[in-house]
């Protein structure tokens, strides 16, 4: 259900002039969904959704309950906003109590067109069958999901705030693996605009990735020379990025938390080709122009040449420590160099070329020691050329020592990412050293 | 030495007395139901079914002496699935109403007709049953019926006592779910069900700045389909201050150092192991492909069924939707398939005797009929396979935790999920936990820190040599196992006694290690 901004308005209006609350915030978001899995050349399972919910936070002398709803009928939502000032009044108070932001700018954030909107279920078909047409041509199974939506997220306070957004969806993500079963490939996209996913590359490469006839070569555990492919580094990436949380920081519970106390805001602990930044205004990965609690968010890197620039900061501990707040990036960019992806290869006697990751888990957030495994594309260099596939590993990899030492990067492309539950990221190829694969995985 | 580790067990036996907590209005969801498979019929769907109702949830936080969060959700909606002309078509809506439900018709229909592009082959369904049922979850007391202010004096007590027994931080959780759902199906199937779930969770944190060490102890109190009883039995704040105690040890345990051990691992820990090697490993769609472009695939084929020696002698891995207390357990699944359909052994003596299936599956390896293994996370989503209760069978034979430690010269005792990774297709892992002790000659040491077991799933179990007894046997689990696109989470539990593996690699997670 995608609800208009006049809609959004009207209903946050009405809520907040019933409200017995000191004050009250109310949130909702939604949207339609449709969705296509197909595999072994067919479809598997498919959706259409269509879904909004409504949230009324109640803040009473300090406390704040909040109830969400799916009815947006006046009887539900009065029954939310009693219930929800009922829950406030029995609370303790919160010590770090801030009260509802009031109006704010924000920066337009181009997400939203059209076209991608209006994907249903047979234009979803029609992308499939050019991955399934891919696979036929060259003999190898293939597998995948197609997703199309519109979505919309609304603010209002009692303080004047009244924010609204709207974004489009849409990607597709294809497996293909050989007859025989011993290999894989993959590649995927995700986009705010429809006009730029192309379901033709996406089949060509994740089914050439996986048209290997060949035994895959078996690794050794040990440290190698990797290349990472876009989708890789995002992965990588969203982890240093998710770990960046202020108050961590400066008690001392982070990888960005300086030993004897305070931060390393300012610290260069990354390599200075590094540089990780957020802005609404990007071209490939733009982020909303309406943050966490309402707060703005504004073009800025939070890794600067090497350099930590900044780092998220809640509007209870930004009060608290006196500083800006600064919301939770879900979507960013990490900026690329002048290398090509075949020049990296050439640059390469011996290493591995890496199409993404699967499963990866923190093992200690201190040293950024990631584990995790290749998945569906991962190829033995030798000599400047891709010699072989070679199989997976498990790697476990402290990512302050990765992002430490880049050898180089590419040309940054927008990338799909599980990972971020539909954020968006944009990443370059990466060459580094010294990557720690711990153990010889089978799966494919 | 460092005393044997009584981790938190069953709260105590719960009340069998249950109040109805089916509180939506019958006779509009059957009326919305009977709309929408009257409507599909017409619209020439061979089969429909569709599932109606509400999910009522709260969340609680608590971090050190602050709540961050008290809300309260109720989410409603209906999900219609038809197949038409051999192919599925969804649709489903956060509402529940009549217009509604026409469109969900249409659309659904139009969705299948959509697949015919790319369906080569028609969809198969497997003998289904049409059961007329209730079925409502035993509870002593309603978690939704206890006051805000016990819940939030609960957390901000379980911060307190972490933080009063040596823990810098503490944040504390609460979690709990409701499903009240109305089943229905084209074959006359009709089915009200309703279960309840909590889990109450906190993290303990040390810091020690000189050092820049910290450490971490999450509490062992799993999630269970259960009453508030169950919250209150457990001895959180006790555990709290454990924990507070346990987290600042861990700052100055010794170091492990790397090598292959003998590991006795306990319930607490055991349980995600049981999940990601063999839960998802047997699961049918995945060993068809269906979920290789996301969750992916397994190292089990069709063919092994019967012949695959998975584990020792002593792996027996039993699927239960009965099992009382437990996260999947339920009384139908989202096929309408009864409980007893999902129980069987997945494994028997170490040897592979069942997949997991849901509608349509079952005849891809010869079958009649799924084994209700069907779950579908909101009405608004698509039913797909899931786990059942899967749990590893406690030794027959007396075997207590001092029997599996004093058969071990150099090992590690682990107590507790940490970090967990495993590849698409079940194989390679990677495990830490919560606390860990050396076991020196037959008995447990110092307690041990940086700590994380790798392995590959048939070794591991064939290394299974020591197995407790169902003295010794618990249940945990999980309220957000992840699975499909666009994801769905699960709750599910997995029951095991604490058992022994040979020889099992272990690495140092430390920095410079």
């Amino acid at each position: 259900m995608l609800l208009s901004s006049d809609d959004a308005k009207a209903i946050s209006e009405k809520i907040i002039a019933r409200s017995s609350a000191d004050a009250c915030v109310v949130k909702i978001d939604g949207g339609e969904d449709n969705s296509l899995r197909f595999a072994r050349g067919g479809a598997t399972t498919n959706i259409t959704t269509s879904k909004a919910r409504l949230r009324i936070s109640s803040h009473i002398g300090r406390r704040v309950g909040a109830v969400t709803t799916t009815r947006l009928d006046d009887d539900a939502l009065d029954a939310a906003r009693v219930r929800s000032e009922e829950i406030a009044r029995v609370l303790p108070v919160d010590p770090d109590y801030v009260a509802p932001l009031g109006p704010q700018n924000y920066d337009a954030s181009a997400r939203y067109d059209e076209d991608a909107s209006g994907f249903r279920l047979d234009a979803l078909a029609a992308q499939a069958a050019r991955v399934i047409a891919e696979g036929a041509s060259r003999g190898v199974h293939t597998f995948g999901c197609a997703t199309g939506a519109r979505r919309f997220s609304a603010l209002a306070t009692s303080n004047g705030l009244f924010a609204y957004e709207r974004w489009s969806e849409i990607d597709l993500s294809a497996t293909a693996r050989n007859k025989t079963g011993t290999w894989s490939g993959w590649a995927g996209a995700h986009e705010f605009l429809s006009a730029r996913l192309d379901a033709d590359s996406i089949a060509r490469r994740a089914c050439a990735k996986a048209a290997q006839d060949v035994e895959p070569v078996d690794l050794e555990p040990g440290d190698y020379t990797v290349i990472l492919e876009p989708a890789a580094v995002a992965e990588l990436a969203f982890w240093v990025m998710s770990a960046m949380d202020a108050r961590a920081a400066d008690e001392g519970r982070s990888f960005y938390a300086r030993a004897g106390g305070g931060t390393k805001i300012g610290e260069k602990l990354f390599d200075e080709k590094l540089t990780i930044r957020v802005d609404p205004a990007d071209p490939l990965a733009p982020e909303g122009g309406v943050g966490w609690e309402g707060v703005p968010h504004r073009a800025r890197a939070f890794i600067d040449k090497g350099v930590v620039s900044g780092l998220y900061r809640s509007r209870a501990w930004a009060q608290k420590t006196n500083a800006e707040a600064i919301p939770f990036a879900a979507n960013f960019v990490v900026e690329g160099g002048d290398a090509s992806l075949d020049d990296m290869i050439r640059s390469v006697k011996r290493g591995v070329l890496v199409t993404r990751f699967w499963y990866e888990n923190m093992v200690d957030r201190k040293s950024l020691l990631l584990t995790g495994l290749t998945r569906d594309g991962n190829f033995l260099i030798e000599n400047g050329h891709v010699s072989a596939p070679v199989r997976n590993m498990r790697f476990n990899q402290r990512l302050g020592e990765l992002f430490g030492k880049i050898v180089a990067l590419g040309k940054t492309e927008r990338t799909w990412r599980a990972a971020g539950g539909g954020g968006a990221a944009a990443a370059p190829p990466l060459l580094a050293e010294k990557f720690h694969f711990s153990s010889k995985s089978s799966g494919v | 030495m460092a005393p044997t580790y009584a981790p938190v067990r069953d709260a105590p036996e719960r009340a069998t007395a249950s109040g109805d907590h089916f509180t939506l209005d019958r006779a509009l969801l059957d009326g919305l139901a009977d709309l929408a498979l009257d409507g599909a019929k017409r619209g020439g769907a061979r089969y429909a079914d569709i599932r109606l109702g509400e999910t009522l949830q709260e969340y609680v936080r608590a971090e050190d002496d602050r709540l961050e969060h008290f809300d309260e959700r109720t989410l409603r909606g209906f999900g219609l699935r038809v197949l038409l002309d051999g192919s599925w078509g969804f649709y489903g809506a956060r509402r529940l109403d009549a217009a509604s439900v026409r469109e969900g018709v249409e659309r659904a229909l139009d969705n299948a007709r959509a697949m015919r592009a790319i369906q080569p082959r028609a969809i198969e369904l497997e003998q289904l049953p049409a059961h007329e049922a209730e079925w409502i979850m035993p509870m002593g007391v309603d978690p939704f019926s206890v006051s805000t202010r016990e819940k939030s004096d609960l957390l901000l007590s379980i911060c307190a006592a972490a933080r009063d027994n040596g823990a810098d931080f503490c944040s504390a959780s609460l979690s709990i779910a409701r499903e009240e759902r109305l089943f229905a199906n084209s074959l006359g199937a009709r089915i009200r069900q309703t279960r309840t779930r909590v889990h109450p969770s906190f993290t303990a944190t040390a810091v020690d700045r000189d050092t820049d060490r910290m450490a971490s102890r999450e509490s062992l109190a799993p999630a269970r389909g259960a009453g508030w009883e169950y919250v209150t039995g457990a001895g959180l704040l006790d555990e709290a201050a454990r924990a507070g105690r346990e987290a600042r040890a861990k700052l100055a345990a010794k170091p492990v150092v790397a090598s292959d051990y003998d590991l006795v691992i306990d319930p607490t820990n055991l349980w995600l192991t049981i999940h990601e090697t063999v839960g998802h490993s047997t699961e049918l769609d995945r060993v068809l492909g269906w979920e290789a472009n996301f969750a992916g695939t397994s190292f089990i084929r069709p063919a092994m069924l019967g012949n695959l020696r998975l584990g020792s002698e002593l792996m027996t891995i039993v699927a239960d939707r009965s099992q009382p207390g437990a996260l999947a357990t339920i009384g139908y699944d989202d096929d309408g398939a009864p409980a007893t359909s999902a129980e069987f052994k997945i494994v028997e003596k170490g040897v592979l005797k069942n997949f997991q299936m849901a509608l349509g599956q079952a005849h891809h390896i010869g079958l009649s009929a799924s084994n209700g293994c069907a779950y579908a996370d909101d009405p608004t989503s698509f039913p797909i396979q899931r786990m059942p209760n899967i749990s590893l069978a406690p030794n027959p034979e007396k075997c207590a935790l001092d029997d599996l430690v004093s058969g071990v010269e150099s090992g590690v005792y682990i107590v507790g999920a940490g970090s967990w990774s495993i590849d698409q297709q079940r194989d390679n892992f990677q495990f830490g936990g919560q606390l860990f002790y050396e076991i020196k000659n037959g008995r447990l040491g110092e307690m041990l820190r940086d700590v994380a077991y790798q392995g590959r799933t048939i070794p591991f179990w064939n290394s299974l040599d020591g197995l407790g007894d169902a003295s010794a046997y618990h249940l945990d689990g999980t309220f957000t196992c992840g699975k499909a696109e666009p994801v769905q989470v699960a709750p599910v539990s997995h029951g095991s006694p604490p058992a022994r593996f040979r020889n099992v690699r272990v690495l140092n997670t430390s920095p410079g290690a």
